[in-house]
């Protein structure tokens, strides 16, 4: 908890205090995605990013990121688990290996360059949730 | 002695007054300007800069003095946002504080700040040079304050019209539901002009329904499709028993004659090989698993008669000439056996023996009927004889975005009061804003009534200028004709397949160039007989039992029409040296990844070990340098390979399966090489 959050808290009950404010008014659109980014445990940036996770990646990462796809089993040498790789934590690390693929980085080739069939954001939304599928694991 | 010169006295007081009250405002005017919220942000924001580390991007960093903004006469905005957000588009700024903080993302590259400013996208009071008035957070008198970042996208799509727009997933997410949800049969929405949306004909049901089916249908479609595209129209039981009465009463086209068909001997486990063989689940999903292009069919027993069932398999066409469904060329035994087959298998257990027609004449229900059946809008999804249209029975929703939300319905519940929860409550629940609502009950989860709501709060009504808006041109639509087009619609295979831009896309690249990229022979074999060539795709080519000259016909036709001169020009005269670079160039790029060659390798991509006789080498060519191009969202990566690099893996991909003279291996009737 840092000063931050006691500084608002105490805002809080002195506003509390004073106003007796009514609830303010409900935003359903928002909190119908909020609700959502709740439930998956992720932020906007990287719930599209888990998208094109699902599309491009997880055949053979697998869906929760630990290099179990459907394909992965195909592979040699092995699909790494992303949830434990230390490497992931390197957000530029993990861009490079995306956008120029595996080889880029001197490993195998069999992770492919995705630099020319995604947008640099779209890249981006990749790397963030990636870094988030390590986060949740911890 | 008093001088006549000098003013009198009262009016020394005045002037003395006057100018104590100039000074006044002139000094409150001096120090509420010094000490404005933007000067302190300013002057924060030089403390920053000198402790940014980067020292290149420190000189350029903007020089925090006075006023910044940024005007777009087209667009009528001024926007002075970067008075206070001065690290903006500054990456030395990544991690200050929120305020100087660099824009997230790559957006900035493709929205320069001096070009679209800053409320285009986030909404807010552009002129605002203070936090509150700016519309940070919703304030009194201001209709868009900023956005929040849940919901932006709505603004994404002002601008970008296409239903595919790019880096917007929700937004797209709620265009595509707009299309397969059906609301352009009610509704006129711009940019979905294009968009077609028929539920069945509707004009033979008599024949086709079981009746007690469709009382439980019309009052609620999800009790027996759980993905129903028809909304729930919440009728009372005295609408829905003058809407069945016409509907049973339709008795334009009675089944195609089953003569010579014993159902006594019909055989359903054959039935059950022919539903497998055919691939029915390509389209249609049974016990929740399988395609949705057609409808689920694990309760179709319950729903239709047999004499019906076996006519629509035996020619889709004449009953539905809208639908989908392709025309399977079987036997009467065969469709026989299928028919049974499904009958008996999908069905609720106690579904009971089929009860005989029954004639409808009730002629005041039927007319009643005929009333609720106009009043409610059916004609807008189904065709139904002696209607006609008039027109679509909802309102427009060309600049629904800019509806004045005071003057709108919320039906008493808490919200705050904006278009945009307008219109996810219109969605969630029609009927419960307090006036009645002829809109049916979709029931949409409400993350997609959410991502509804932000494709249609990007319809305003006044429009921006042409060079700010990005939008794809409509394809003409494709009606192939002579022999292949009745092939091309007998087989439906624009259901799947896209030419010149129209069709579905349930399949493969675009068939612009089929021709110049399969070999003729083999997608002879292949119509015959489509094995799969991605075997970890789910929705596979149906087996239509076409005839051999059918299979020919289509071959020969796309061989002479849907070509890519580039692509057959492409020299084919490979050295030994090509093939063998191709084949080093194949293991370093890692293809094996996703490609089987020699029962090695993954299940992603096509099985390479027959490329020699089943694809062209221009095509491989141009397919390796540029997959994107042909095919948008594609697996293959394009890896930018050079012209000869590309060469020489199309010299190898092209000695798969063909014998070093460029002759086929067995099976022998499959020509490689030139034609």
């Amino acid at each position: 908890v840092s000063s931050r959050h006691v500084i608002l808290a105490l805002f809080l009950v002195a506003a509390g205090c004073h106003h007796q404010a009514p609830a303010p008014p409900a935003d359903p659109v928002v909190d119908a995605l909020r609700a959502e980014e709740q439930t998956a445990g992720l932020t906007y940036a990287e719930g599209q990013g888990k998208h094109l996770f699902d599309q491009y990646c997880a055949t053979c990462h697998g869906d929760g990121g630990q290099g179990d796809g459907q394909n992965a089993s195909n592979l040699n040498p092995p699909v790494p688990d992303l949830t434990t790789s230390k490497s992931v934590a390197d957000s530029s690390y993990v861009r490079r290996v995306i956008t120029e693929g595996s080889a880029a980085v001197g490993r195998s080739p069999l992770s492919p360059p995705w630099g020319r069939s995604l947008s640099r954001q779209e890249i981006e939304y990749v790397t963030l949730y990636c870094q988030a599928l390590a986060k949740k694991k911890h | 002695v008093r001088d006549p010169q000098l003013a009198p006295p009262r009016l020394h007081v005045a002037f003395a007054a006057l100018g104590l009250a100039f000074l006044a405002i002139f000094s409150w005017v001096f120090f509420k300007e010094q000490g404005a919220e933007w000067r302190s942000a300013q002057a924060r924001f030089r403390e920053l800069q000198a402790t940014v580390k980067n020292p290149h991007q420190l000189a350029q960093s903007a020089v925090a003095a006075g006023l910044q903004q940024v005007w777009l006469p087209d667009l009528g905005r001024v926007d002075r946002c970067t008075t206070c957000h001065l690290g903006v588009d500054d990456p030395a700024f990544a991690t200050a504080p929120l305020l100087f903080r660099t824009h997230p993302g790559t957006w900035l590259t493709t929205h320069p700040v001096e070009r679209y400013g800053c409320t285009v996208c986030h909404d807010g009071q552009g002129e605002a040079t203070d936090y509150v008035h700016a519309a940070h957070k919703p304030i009194a008198g201001v209709e868009h304050p900023m956005r929040p970042l849940e919901t932006i996208e709505a603004n994404c799509g002002a601008c970008h019209r296409s239903l595919d727009p790019p880096d917007a997933p929700r937004l797209a997410e709620g265009r595509r539901l707009i299309a397969e949800s059906g609301c352009v049969a009610c509704h006129d929405i711009p940019g979905f002009e294009r968009v077609t949306f028929r539920g069945p004909a509707l004009d033979s049901l008599g024949y086709k329904l079981r009746p007690g089916w469709l009382e439980g249908w019309l009052k609620d479609p999800k009790s027996y499709l759980a993905n129903s595209k028809m909304g729930n129209f919440r009728l009372s039981d005295a609408e829905i028993s003058s809407l069945r009465a016409l509907l049973l009463s339709q008795k334009a086209r009675g089944p195609l004659e089953a003569t010579g068909v014993d159902w006594k001997k019909a055989d359903t486990a054959a039935g059950r090989a022919i539903f497998g063989e055919v691939r029915c689940v390509s389209c249609h999903a049974v016990n929740g698993r399988g395609g949705t292009m057609g409808p689920e069919l694990s309760r179709i027993g319950d729903k239709v008669r047999r004499a019906w069932l076996f006519s629509y398999l035996k020619d889709p066409h004449r009953e539905q000439p809208e639908t989908a469904m392709l025309q399977y060329r079987l036997t009467d035994t065969q469709v026989r056996d299928l028919t049974a087959f499904l009958l008996d298998e999908y069905r609720t257990t106690d579904v009971g023996p089929e009860p005989a027609p029954a004639p409808y004449q009730d002629a005041h229900a039927v007319a009643e009927g005929r009333t609720v059946f106009v009043r409610r809008g059916c004609y807008g999804c189904h065709e139904l004889e002696g209607i006609h249209e008039p027109g679509k029975i909802g309102p427009s929703l060309a600049g629904v975005a800019d509806r004045d939300p005071e003057q709108l319905p919320y039906g008493g519940k808490p919200v705050r009061r904006t278009t945009d929860n307008y219109i996810f409550l219109k969605l969630e629940q029609p009927d419960a804003l307090g006036a009645p609502s002829l809109m049916p009950t979709f029931s949409f989860a409400p993350a997609q009534a959410a991502r509804i709501t932000l494709a249609l709060a990007s319809l305003h009504k006044a429009d921006l200028p042409a060079s700010r808006v990005v939008k794809e041109v409509p394809p003409a639509p494709y009606h192939p004709r002579g022999p292949f087009g009745e092939l091309v619609t007998r087989y439906r295979c624009l259901s799947c397949h896209r030419i010149g831009g129209s069709g579905g896309n349930l399949s493969t690249v675009p068939l612009d160039r089929i021709g110049s990229q399969l070999q003729r022979d083999y997608l002879v074999g292949y119509l015959l007989n489509p094995g799969a060539v991605r075997v970890s795709v789910e929705a596979r080519m149906p087996v239509f039992h076409m005839l051999p000259e059918e299979a020919r016909t289509i071959a020969d036709y796309v061989a002479t029409t849907f070509l890519d001169d580039d692509m057959d020009r492409y020299d084919r005269h490979f050295t030994p040296a090509d093939v063998n670079r191709g084949e080093t160039l194949y293991s370093q790029l890692g293809c094996v990844a996703c490609h089987q060659l020699n029962l090695q390798g993954g299940y992603v991509g096509p099985d390479l070990s027959n490329t020699g006789r089943r694809l062209r080498p221009g095509w491989i060519a141009a397919w390796l340098m540029a997959p994107n191009r042909y095919k948008p969202g594609t697996l293959q990566p394009d890896y930018g390979l050079s012209a000869a690099d590309a060469r020489a893996l199309t010299a190898y991909l092209s000695s798969l399966g063909v014998g070093p003279t460029g002759t086929a291996r067995p099976p022998a009737a499959a020509g490689g090489g030139r034609k």
